[in-house]
């Protein structure tokens, strides 16, 4: 070591412990490398930052400690610029040096040395000598390593121009956004200028959304191709310049919605949306926003149609376009309805609903098949449609096909081939009946098959060396699957052996321990699958022949339907057996009758099968003859191996169209049988062979649960059926377990455990779902329950029961934005009828004025009207002045009849009350004294205080309600005399999802207690967004089958509510809103009317009424006097 | 009968009303022992209710009753009648009934003639002397005051007061009074007094069913069996939907319509649309609902 180097050491001395070290750990391994020159130059250089203020120490013990590192990357004559430009910093602030100390190792691995110095003057850039500036510096040497390693030093330096940017507003924000730079950056990739384009863009138009665009970038990245991204952050910075708030959100959700289209689309949406920012920012982040969801509705190629089209509105109207962009006008809803060749269940639901009544004849309801499947009671497929006998489930959307027109009829098939189900009969399978197509050989197989059930127990019995009675024997817990064992089974058995003849009648199913005939007919076959299946696919053959011999109008769709599910169907040659053989049939039921793939060994046997099904083709063959077609397929099936077979070993076989007789084919049957019987030596009982596996459903014939939907309707049955069954009709639960353990119809999973506690939850549900009779929807009551997804913005569902989704007009866009508020129907609460009466009292003068003037109507009606040309009878006197005309030669009258004035009353009226906040208002300011004193006397205080307790502070002055309310009062009494039907509700609410609407009476109430009790809690609430109000009031009326209907809406001022208009502010909006409602209301014959006691109102009703009635009410404290008057007034 | 003027051509028929007979038997499918229960309240008197849904074939069965009844010389003794009716049909005097219908629109009225009044009897009045059959189409329609006045005529008494003329009527042995009614509009104003109802057996029709009604159809339309059978079809189908949104089914009266229509060769589909959807309801809903059906039956 020299002594310029040991001197220089001792002065370190001076400064903390730490210098020193750092110093000899570094000057130890730079000695070798440098000269010594060198050496003395880099030890003074630190020397002197340590010299330099009083905390400069700090960054020469860093200047030490880095300089290695940074030697490995830099020469000498560098390192030793780099500590100048050290010390430069150091002369700033020494944190800012020991930040640029402490980050060069890592940057310079991919710096430049040359852009050293810009580096380090970028740096020190940001400082401003607060503290705040140094941390951002020091931040900004921090990231600079590692956001070089991927971006070029060109692009870091933009990177610190807009973070000296956004410095100048804020440095907290500065440094958040640098930190999150330092991982945005790199995600960015070869964007990263048009990244920092974006934010500049975004720095200069609105600073404080920069740290929203680095957060919302990666979505970018995550969602919006890679070819795309440029484009996309250029796009926005564009529309960021001309300044369109909320960047962030933006970026956010249209990236997000972005990633739902291909690459392709993409950039076409990008380039559409591109030419909207000069006409509109908003319309354009919503195009993006909304196009990409679009596809799956529409092509790409629709979605640039329906694009052009609000383009036209755009350039015609802004607010339009951009209500059209958004989707907030019906138009918009339209024009993708009609471009879309999807159809959506929700819309066609009602048609088809009516459609199936129509055919089935019975209530058959139209659900989402989503519905069934959540209803855990052993349907599972969301997207097969099926029914249970009182509902038909479909699919929530169909989108397979071109064109709309087949997407419908595919509905249309597959809920007619459902409603065949019911209308032909698959659910009243009857074990007993006859079918019209096969001999009945159900009951000997059911004695066969419990005959061998018997003496396989019988078997079992000996084998174990027990003798247990076969009922002791049912309580056995060991008892194994596979064995067939099942209680009502073995409760059958019992009966057998004692000797007990099977009865016939009806119920005998049920008292032999089955719950349904399905039942008792499935228990017949060991492999249940199988027999289902078999089941299935018969008794979908025979009614698709039905369907399309008694419609034939819907034959071409549906042959068009099964020729595409006859496509899909798998590769039969890799089946097992079994499985193949009911390929076969379901192909023979798709209408393929030619070239059916069959094993070359087995060819016989499918002509035999074949020659069962074609015997269902008949329009008089019946379910129970499916059973028998059934049963004889099985023993075919079910005697031959499950195996797969060799390729070489198919041949194709063509059904002919020739029935042989019944005969015959009975014969060829029994061949069949003994073929099999003699064939069972050979592979024995227990086939070798796998176990059987259905093959997949037919997509457009769904799940076909004919065991259980019979369960269904027998647990319905007996709920409706109530109590009044003895206890023992009604099934146990856990004989309803037992039964569907054993369906093959459920596919629950057999680990044990799992499987009972599935079973119970299932049989519970099951229950439940009978005793809850199908479900009612109420028809045309708003757009019905569906399940709930509410967006910022967006459409509206109702999905509690009572709340009712409407449009609103929106007058700028000049069309409605569609189920834009929610009015949830509520009854009053009921008080106390005390007011009524009070009331009543207090104006019984009037009361009995108004009575008597309503009473006088009555005759009215009847008056005679005179001097007609035709009539009930002559009027004498007119007569006789025509005949005295006559004689005196004038011209006499021909108008000589009377008749009666026929014209009966028949009036509807709802009354419509403002109960917003504002009617809490007094009606005289002078007036509004608090009646705060207190009686004297001790009693008087008393009942004075609970009193005040009871009610709320009670109010000496009026308010503007409780006039209305008085006035309804006495309009009551005023009706109840003409006995018009009349409705009252009261309405307020805050927001468009909150529409308050409540029944003070409906229509169809009939005056009572109750309704004097409700009119008292009539108070003030909130806001006062009158057209969903009044469209919900147009509602009840249009149920009303009356001549003459009249909606009266009572309010003290101009409609209002939270964002009843489009930027929250403008009056303009609820007023269009509202008188929107009236034409409505015009439109369906409804009469409105509005009556106001705004004294200012006269200037906003003339707009909101135009040519209705209205009137502004001059004193207040004459409404419940007018309002009577004008009602008989507007009535005659 | 038929009187045209001398020398003039004859291109309306024009009769009087009490002379209006039904000359060849209306075609007329009995679908229960109607025929027999309506012979039986003829002979005995008793005025006939027959209730049923509109187009169900109420009227054709008055006109056919009529028709059967007169063919037996000895029921016709009829004041009005001379000797060519005998062997005839029975008078059938049809009053359409409306909102307006007034006692002096059944019983009569004077009318002014030169200087003189002139009565003139009413289809009621008209009736109950020529011993006819006085059917009250759609009864209901009428006015309350007007339903009463047909009371004396309804039980033992069988006499008719003319209150203007003071005078009282007693009815022909041949006279029966029948009255049709619609019990589907369930509307409290539209509903029969219990007083007039109790004065009447009543007969109870209801749409027949499908091979009935298409037999009904072949024949009245004239168009093949196969077609008529899916008209029937389609008319049970429809009927479905009453209270779905239909407030009556379609009518057979409706399904013949259709059936005349393909038999000049319009295309089923748009004949039954023309006659069955549109005539029955006017909601979208409920249309597409039906067409839809009708694509399913009919190619």
């Amino acid at each position: 070591m020299t002594t310029g180097l040991a001197d220089l050491e001792r002065e370190l001395e001076r400064f903390p412990s730490s210098v020193v070290d750092e110093f000899r750990r570094a000057a130890e391994k730079l000695g070798p490398r440098l000269s010594e020159f060198d050496v003395n130059s880099w030890a003074k250089q630190g020397v002197d930052i340590a010299k330099q203020t009083v905390r400069s120490w700090e960054a020469a013990a860093e200047y030490f400690r880095s300089s290695p590192e940074v030697l490995e990357l830099l020469n000498a004559t560098q390192l030793l610029e780099w500590g100048r430009h050290g010390s430069a910093l150091c002369q700033e602030s020494p944190s800012l040096a020991v930040s640029f100390f402490r980050a060069s190792p890592r940057a310079f691995q991919s710096l430049r040395p040359r852009n050293m110095q810009i580096w380090a003057n970028l740096g020190k850039g940001f400082y401003r000598g607060t503290w705040k500036s140094s941390a951002l510096s020091a931040k900004f040497f921090e990231i600079s390593g590692p956001v070089l390693e991927t971006a070029s030093f060109a692009e870091l330096e933009s990177f610190a121009g807009l973070m000296d940017l956004v410095a100048h507003k804020s440095a907290d924000l500065a440094a958040e956004c640098m930190a999150m730079g330092e991982t945005v950056l790199p995600r960015v990739g070869n964007d990263r200028p048009a990244f920092i384009r974006l934010c500049r863009a975004v720095a200069e138009a609105n600073w404080r959304e920069v740290k929203g665009c680095f957060e919302a970038v990666p979505k970018v990245t995550a969602f919006v191709q890679e070819g795309q991204r440029a484009r996309f952050m250029d796009m926005t910075a564009d529309m960021a310049k001309s300044g369109m708030p909320n960047i962030s959100l933006f970026i956010h959700d249209s990236a997000t919605s972005l990633g739902r289209a291909s690459a392709a689309a993409q950039g076409r949406f990008l380039e559409l949306a591109q030419e909207l920012i000069p006409r509109s920012n908003e319309a354009a982040a919503a195009f993006l926003r909304n196009a990409p969801s679009l596809i799956g509705r529409v092509s790409e190629s629709q979605v640039e149609a329906w694009y052009d089209y609000g383009l036209r509105i755009l350039m015609d109207n802004l607010d339009g376009g951009m209500a059209y962009f958004r989707i907030e006008s019906n138009t918009s809803e339209q024009v993708i309805e009609a471009l879309s060749s999807a159809v959506e269940l929700d819309r066609i639901a009602d048609i088809l609903r009516m459609y199936c009544r129509g055919l089935a004849g019975a209530e058959v309801d139209i659900a989402n098949s989503k519905d069934m499947a959540g209803k855990n009671i052993g349907w599972v497929s969301e997207d097969h449609a099926t029914t249970e006998g009182t509902t038909v489930y479909l699919p929530p959307e169909m989108n397979k096909f071109g064109s709309k027109d087949e997407n419908f009829s595919f509905f249309k098939v597959v809920s007619t081939h459902q409603v065949a189900h019911i209308e032909f009969g698959s659910f009243d399978f009857d074990f007993d009946a006859k079918g019209n197509r096969f001999q009945d050989t159900r009951h000997t197989r059911e004695q066969e098959a419990l005959q061998e059930k018997q003496a396989r127990l019988e078997a079992r019995r000996q084998q174990q060396g027990q003798s247990q009675a076969p009922g002791q024997l049912l309580n056995r817990p060991d008892v194994q699957e596979g064995e067939i064992l099942l209680t009502p089974g073995l409760a059958a058995l019992e009966a057998a052996q004692e000797g007990q003849v099977p009865q016939t009648d009806g119920a005998a199913s049920a008292e032999r321990g089955y719950l349904t005939d399905m039942g008792r007919f499935f228990d017949m076959f060991p492999i249940r699958k199988l027999a289902l299946d078999l089941f299935t696919v018969l008794e979908d053959t025979r009614l698709d022949y039905r369907v399309k011999a008694e419609y034939p109008g819907v034959a071409p769709a549906y042959r068009r339907i099964q020729a595409d599910a006859l496509s899909q169907r798998p590769d039969i040659k890799e089946m097992a057996l079994q499985e193949a053989m009911v390929e076969f049939l379901v192909r023979f039921s798709l209408n393929q009758h030619k070239n059916l793939p069959v094993p070359t060994e087995f060819i016989d046997q499918a002509a035999v099968i074949a020659e069962v099904a074609k015997r269902l083709l008949h329009t008089d063959a019946v379910v129970e003859d499916t059973a028998e077609a059934a049963l004889r397929v099985y023993d075919i099936i079910a005697k031959m191996p499950n195996q797969e077979m060799e390729e070489e070993d198919w041949s194709e076989m063509d059904v002919s169209e020739q029935e042989i007789p019944e005969e015959q084919l009975e014969n060829l049957l029994e061949q069949m049988r003994e073929m099999a019987g003699a064939g069972q030596g050979q592979m024995g009982e227990e086939e070798e062979g796998e176990e059987y596996e259905s093959p997949p459903q037919v997509d457009f014939r769904g799940d076909f649960k004919p065991e259980l939907s019979q369960i269904l309707n027998t647990l319905r049955q007996q709920a409706g059926q109530g109590g009044q069954q003895s206890g023992q009709q009604q099934m146990p639960l856990e004989m309803l377990e037992q039964m569907l353990a054993n369906s093959a119809e459920l596919e629950l999973d057999a680990e044990s455990g799992e499987f009972n506690a599935d079973l119970a939850a299932f049989v519970q549900n099951l229950v439940k779902e009978a005793g809850s009779q199908p479900g009612t929807q109420q028809p045309g009551q708003g757009y019905g329950p569906i399940p709930h997804q509410e967006e910022e913005g967006s459409s509206l569902e109702s999905k509690d029961p009572k709340t009712f989704v409407y449009d609103e007009w929106d007058f700028r866009a000049g069309d409605y934005k569609p189920r834009w508020c929610i009015v949830r129907e509520k009854p009053m609460a009921e008080g106390d009828t005390r007011f009524y009466t009070e009331t009543v009292h207090a104006y019984g003068r009037l009361m009995n004025q108004i009575r008597r003037q309503f009473e006088m109507l009555m005759p009215e009606e009847y008056r005679k009207v005179k001097h007609l040309p035709d009539g009930d009878d002559f009027d004498l006197d007119a007569v006789i002045e025509s005949i005295i005309d006559k004689w005196a030669g004038l011209s006499p009258t021909e108008k000589v009849h009377w008749r009666r004035n026929k014209i009966e009353r028949d009036v509807a009226v709802a009354f419509l009350l403002d109960m917003s906040a504002s009617t809490a208002e007094a009606i005289d300011e002078s007036r509004r004294v608090e009646d705060w004193d207190a009686p004297d006397d001790p009693v008087e205080y008393m009942i004075w205080l609970r009193s005040r307790r009871g009610e709320g502070a009670r109010r000496t002055y009026k308010r503007i309600i409780d006039l209305e309310k008085e006035s309804i009062v006495l309009l009551i009494h005023a009706l109840e005399t003409v006995g018009d039907t009349y409705g009252i509700y009261g309405f307020s609410g805050y927001g468009r999802e909150n529409v308050e609407f409540y029944v003070i009476k409906d229509m169809e109430e009939t005056f009572n207690e109750r309704i004097k009790r409700r009119v008292d809690k009539v108070t003030p609430l909130h806001a006062t967004r009158m057209g969903p109000a009044i469209r919900h009031t147009i509602a009840k009326l249009e149920e009303q089958e009356k001549r003459t209907k009249l909606l009266i809406l009572l309010s003290d001022g101009r409609p209002q509510d939270r964002g009843y208009s489009r930027e929250g502010v403008e009056k303009e909006y609820a007023v269009h809103d509202t008188k929107m409602a009236f034409v409505e209301a015009r439109r369906k014959g409804i009469t409105p009317f509005a009556l106001t006691v705004d004294k200012a109102g006269h200037d906003y009703l003339k707009t909101m009424c135009q040519d209705m009635g209205y009137e502004v009410l001059g004193d207040i404290n004459s409404l419940p006097s007018r309002l009577p008057m004008l009602y008989r007034k507007l009535t005659f | 009968m038929t009187t045209p003027a001398k020398g003039t051509r004859s291109v309306y028929r024009e009769f009087l009303i009490e002379e209006y007979t039904v000359e060849e038997e209306p075609f007329y499918v009995p679908v229960g022992d109607e025929i027999g229960l309506f012979e039986a309240a003829y002979e005995q008197k008793i005025p006939v209710l027959l209730k049923g849904p509109t187009g169900c074939g109420k009227t054709r069965f008055v006109e056919h009753m009529a028709w059967r009844l007169g063919r037996p010389v000895s029921h016709i003794t009829g004041a009005g009648g001379n000797g060519e009716m005998r062997g005839k049909s029975i008078p059938l005097i049809t009053v359409a009934c409306h909102e307006d219908l007034t006692a002096s629109d059944l019983v009569g009225r004077y009318l002014l003639e030169g200087e003189e009044t002139k009565w003139i009897d009413g289809p009621l009045t008209r009736a109950v002397k020529v011993g006819a059959i006085c059917y009250l189409d759609e009864v209901v329609e009428a006015r309350k005051d007007t339903t009463v006045l047909i009371h004396p005529l309804t039980d033992h008494r069988r006499l008719l007061p003319i209150e203007k003329r003071g005078q009282v009527l007693y009815a022909d042995d041949g006279f029966l009074l029948c009255m049709s009614y619609n019990p589907g509009y369930q509307s409290a104003l539209k509903d029969l007094k219990q007083s007039t109802r109790q004065r009447f057996v009543a007969l109870e029709f209801d749409y027949p069913d499908r091979d009935v009604e298409a037999r009904v159809i072949e024949h009245e339309s004239g168009v093949n069996a196969p077609i008529a059978l899916s008209l029937a079809k389609l008319g049970e189908k429809v009927r479905n939907l009453k209270d779905y949104g239909l407030q009556e089914g379609a009518s057979t009266r409706l399904l013949i319509y259709a059936g005349k229509l393909i038999k000049q060769g319009i295309s089923p589909r748009r004949a039954c649309q023309c006659s069955v959807v549109w005539g029955v309801t006017d909601d979208g809903e409920v249309q597409r609902s039906m067409e839809e059906i009708i694509s399913s039956i009919f190619e």
